[in-house]
C-alpha cells in the first residue's frame, strides 16, 4: 500500500514510550492506574508486538508478575493481591499466551474460574448471563470473555454457548448495533465484543450484517476519525472496536483507510505514544488501539493483528484459535 | 486517558517536585493501609472510613468497592433493617457527593445498584429524579441511561400497574426527544419501549401511537437529514409493522419526507 506515508508512524518513539511507563513512579498517576497494571502490560505488549519489537520488554519478569496476579480462585487482578475480574483474566491469558508461557498456568482452574461466573440458574428468554465477577455486574464484554478465555484453553463447549448467544441477541438493538446488556445503547466497543463473541461461538448468522456494516461505517467522521455512538467526539481508540467490527464482518473497505490513518497518526506524540486525538496526552491505551487499527487497515511495516483476539495473527495462529474464521458465514466475502 | 490537552512542559520547580511527591506518598500510603486491612479481613468503621477516604480520590479502585461492600456486611448494624436502611442511605448520600466527578465509573454505578438492591425500603421513585438530573446534565451518559433502564425494571418490578410504569418512561422519552431531536439515547429507549406501548392497545390505538411515532421521526428528518439515527429509526419502523397496510402507508410517508427534501 503506497497511499500511506511510510515515516509517518513514529516506531522508535513508541517503543520508548512503552518501554518507559514503568519508569514514571513519580507521578500520581502511575499509582492511580496500578489497578489495571496488567491490562497496561497487555496494551503496551500488544503494541510492541504489532511495531515487530516484542523483545523491548523483559518477558521473564512480565510472566513472572502476571503470574503473581493469580488468586486463589483461580480468576486474575489487575495487580497483586487485587480481586479477580473477567477483565484481568482476560489480559493476563492474552499476555501469557503472547510470551508463550500459557503452559505455566493451570488451564482447569482459570476454566473454573470463568465457568463459575456463568449465571445457568438466572436464565430469562433463554439468555444466559455471565457476570465480570462474584459482585453480579453483568455486560456483553464478560460474555464475550468467557468464550474468549475458554478457547485458549479449549474448553469453552464447557460453556452454555447458546445461552450466552441469545443474551448477545437481545444486546442487539434497532440500529444493528449491539449494546451493554439487551436494552443497552449500541456502542461500537460493546459492537466489538459481541460480533467477536458470535465469531468464536461460529454464530455469526445472528447479526445484521448490511444494518451494522452501515452504522460502523457511519461512526467515521469528516476529520477521518471515528466515534463510538452517533455524535459523539472522534477518539483513536475507535479505529479498533469498529475497525475489527467491519474486518470480521468483511467489510473494511466500507471506511476510508487512508483518512483513518492521517487521524491515527497525527494523533501521536512526537515524544512518543499515541493519544486519543490530536494535542491531548498520549497513554499506553490509545497507543494499543491507534497501532492495531493501522495494522486492520494495514499499514505497513506493521504484523497483522486478529480481529477477534487483538493479539498478533501470528500468536492467535500458533494456539490454533484462527478457525473461527472458518464459521463465517460462507456467502460474506471481503 | 481521554481528553486531557498536552501542555507546554517546562521544567517544574524544586517546591513543585517536592509538592508532587507528597501527593504520591500520602496516596500511596492510604492505599497500603487500606490494602493490608483488606488482607487481614478488618471490618471496623475505621476500615470503612479509611476504604472511604481512599475511593474519594480514586473510585476505579473496584478491589476497595468489594472491600468496602463486604465490611457493611459483617457489621453488626447490617442483621437489623433499620440500622441497615441508615448505613445505606448514608452509603448514598456519600456516593451522591462523588457522582458528578466520576459519571463514568463502572464501578461506581455498580456499588449504588449494590446499595438500592441491599435497602430494606429503597425509594426507586427517587433515583429515577436523581438519574433524570444527571441526563439533564449530559443527556447521552451511557451508565446514566443503564442506570435509569435498571431502575425502571425495578420499579416495574413492585409496580401494580405495570403498563403505566412504561406509559411514564415513554413519555420522558418523547420529552427528551421533544428538547433534542437528536438524543440517540432517548431514541434508543424509546425503541425498546414502543413494541410495550403498542401491545397495550387496541387497532385505534396502535394507529395513533404510530401516527405520532411518524410525526416525531419526520421532525427529525427535517431538523436535520444527515443524522442517520432517523433514518434507521424509520426503517425499523417498518420491520415491526404487523400489516402490509401500516407498512405501506409508512413507507408513502417515508418516500413523501424524502420528495419534499
Amino acid at each position: 500500500m503506497t497511499m500511506f506515508g511510510t515515516n509517518q508512524l513514529l516506531v522508535d518513539k513508541h517503543v520508548e514510550f512503552i518501554q518507559n511507563l514503568d519508569k514514571k513512579q513519580d507521578g500520581l498517576e502511575y499509582w492511580m492506574t496500578e489497578h489495571l497494571r496488567v491490562s497496561g502490560i497487555y496494551w503496551g505488549l500488544v503494541a510492541l508486538f504489532l511495531l515487530d519489537r516484542p523483545q523491548a520488554l523483559d518477558h521473564e519478569q512480565i510472566i513472572s508478575y502476571v503470574r503473581g496476579c493469580q488468586n486463589a480462585d483461580g480468576g486474575f487482578g489487575g495487580h497483586t493481591h487485587h480481586d479477580s475480574h473477567l477483565l484481568y483474566t482476560m489480559s493476563s491469558v492474552q499476555i501469557l499466551s503472547m510470551l508463550n508461557a500459557l503452559d505455566q498456568i493451570d488451564g482447569k482452574k482459570v476454566t473454573k474460574y470463568v465457568l463459575s461466573l456463568q449465571q445457568t440458574n438466572k436464565q430469562t428468554n433463554g439468555q444466559t448471563i455471565v457476570c465480570g465477577d462474584v459482585w453480579g455486574e453483568h455486560d456483553t464484554r464478560f460474555a464475550f470473555i468467557a468464550m474468549a478465555v475458554l478457547s485458549f484453553f479449549n474448553t469453552q463447549d464447557q460453556l452454555d454457548t447458546n445461552g450466552i448467544v441469545e443474551y448477545i441477541r437481545g444486546a442487539m438493538n434497532y440500529d444493528g448495533g449491539f449494546g451493554s446488556k439487551p436494552g443497552g445503547e449500541s456502542h461500537a466497543a460493546q459492537v466489538y465484543t459481541c460480533v467477536a463473541a458470535l465469531a468464536v461461538a461460529g454464530r455469526l448468522d445472528v447479526v445484521d450484517r448490511d444494518r451494522l456494516s452501515g452504522w460502523l461505517a457511519e461512526r467515521q467522521l469528516l476529520c477521518g476519525g471515528m466515534n463510538g455512538r452517533p455524535q459523539k467526539l472522534e477518539d483513536v481508540c475507535y479505529a479498533w472496536w469498529v475497525g475489527s467490527a467491519l474486518d470480521i464482518l468483511r467489510r473494511r473497505h466500507w471506511i476510508s483507510a487512508e483518512k483513518l490513518v492521517e487521524f491515527v497518526v497525527s494523533a501521536q506524540d512526537e515524544k512518543g505514544g499515541i493519544a486519543d486525538r490530536p494535542g491531548d496526552v498520549a497513554d499506553v491505551y490509545h497507543t494499543c488501539f491507534g497501532i492495531a487499527g493501522l495494522s486492520l487497515v494495514r499499514y505497513p511495516g506493521l504484523n497483522e493483528v486478529d480481529p477477534v483476539y487483538c493479539m498478533p495473527r501470528s500468536v492467535v495462529r500458533r494456539l490454533g484459535l484462527h478457525k473461527w474464521q472458518d464459521k463465517v458465514p460462507e456467502s460474506w466475502s471481503q | 486517558m481521554h481528553g486531557r490537552r498536552r501542555q507546554q512542559e517546562r521544567e517544574p520547580t524544586q517546591d513543585e517536585l517536592q509538592q508532587a511527591k507528597q501527593r504520591v506518598d500520602r496516596y500511596r500510603t492510604l492505599n497500603s493501609h487500606v490494602m493490608d486491612l483488606k488482607a487481614t479481613s478488618v471490618s471496623t468503621n475505621d476500615a470503612l472510613d479509611a476504604t472511604k477516604r481512599l475511593l474519594e480520590q480514586n473510585t476505579e479502585l473496584h478491589t476497595v468497592w468489594n472491600y468496602r461492600r463486604t465490611i457493611f456486611t459483617s457489621l453488626d448494624e447490617w442483621q437489623c433493617q433499620d440500622t441497615r436502611q441508615e448505613m445505606l442511605d448514608g452509603e448514598l448520600k456519600f456516593l451522591l457527593g462523588i457522582i458528578t466527578k466520576n459519571i463514568k465509573s463502572y464501578w461506581m454505578w455498580n456499588h449504588r445498584m449494590w446499595a438500592l438492591s441491599s435497602l430494606p425500603r429503597p425509594e426507586w421513585q427517587r433515583e429515577l429524579g436523581l438519574v433524570a438530573k444527571l441526563l439533564a446534565l449530559d443527556a447521552r451518559n451511557y451508565h446514566g441511561w443503564d442506570y435509569r433502564r435498571f431502575v425502571v425494571a425495578q420499579l416495574k418490578d413492585a409496580a401494580t400497574d405495570k403498563h403505566e410504569v412504561d406509559t411514564q418512561e415513554f413519555a420522558f422519552t418523547t420529552e427528551q426527544i421533544n428538547h433534542d431531536c437528536a438524543n440517540h439515547s432517548a431514541w434508543h429507549n424509546r425503541s425498546k419501549l414502543l413494541p410495550e406501548i403498542l401491545a397495550q392497545r387496541d387497532e385505534d390505538g396502535q394507529l395513533e401511537v404510530l401516527q405520532t411515532e411518524n410525526d416525531l421521526i419526520l421532525n427529525a428528518i427535517y431538523t436535520d437529514p444527515d443524522d442517520q439515527n432517523a433514518w434507521l429509526y424509520y426503517d425499523w419502523l417498518l420491520d415491526i409493522q404487523k400489516s402490509d397496510e401500516d407498512r405501506s402507508r409508512l413507507l408513502r410517508n417515508k418516500i413523501a419526507a424524502i420528495r419534499e427534501l
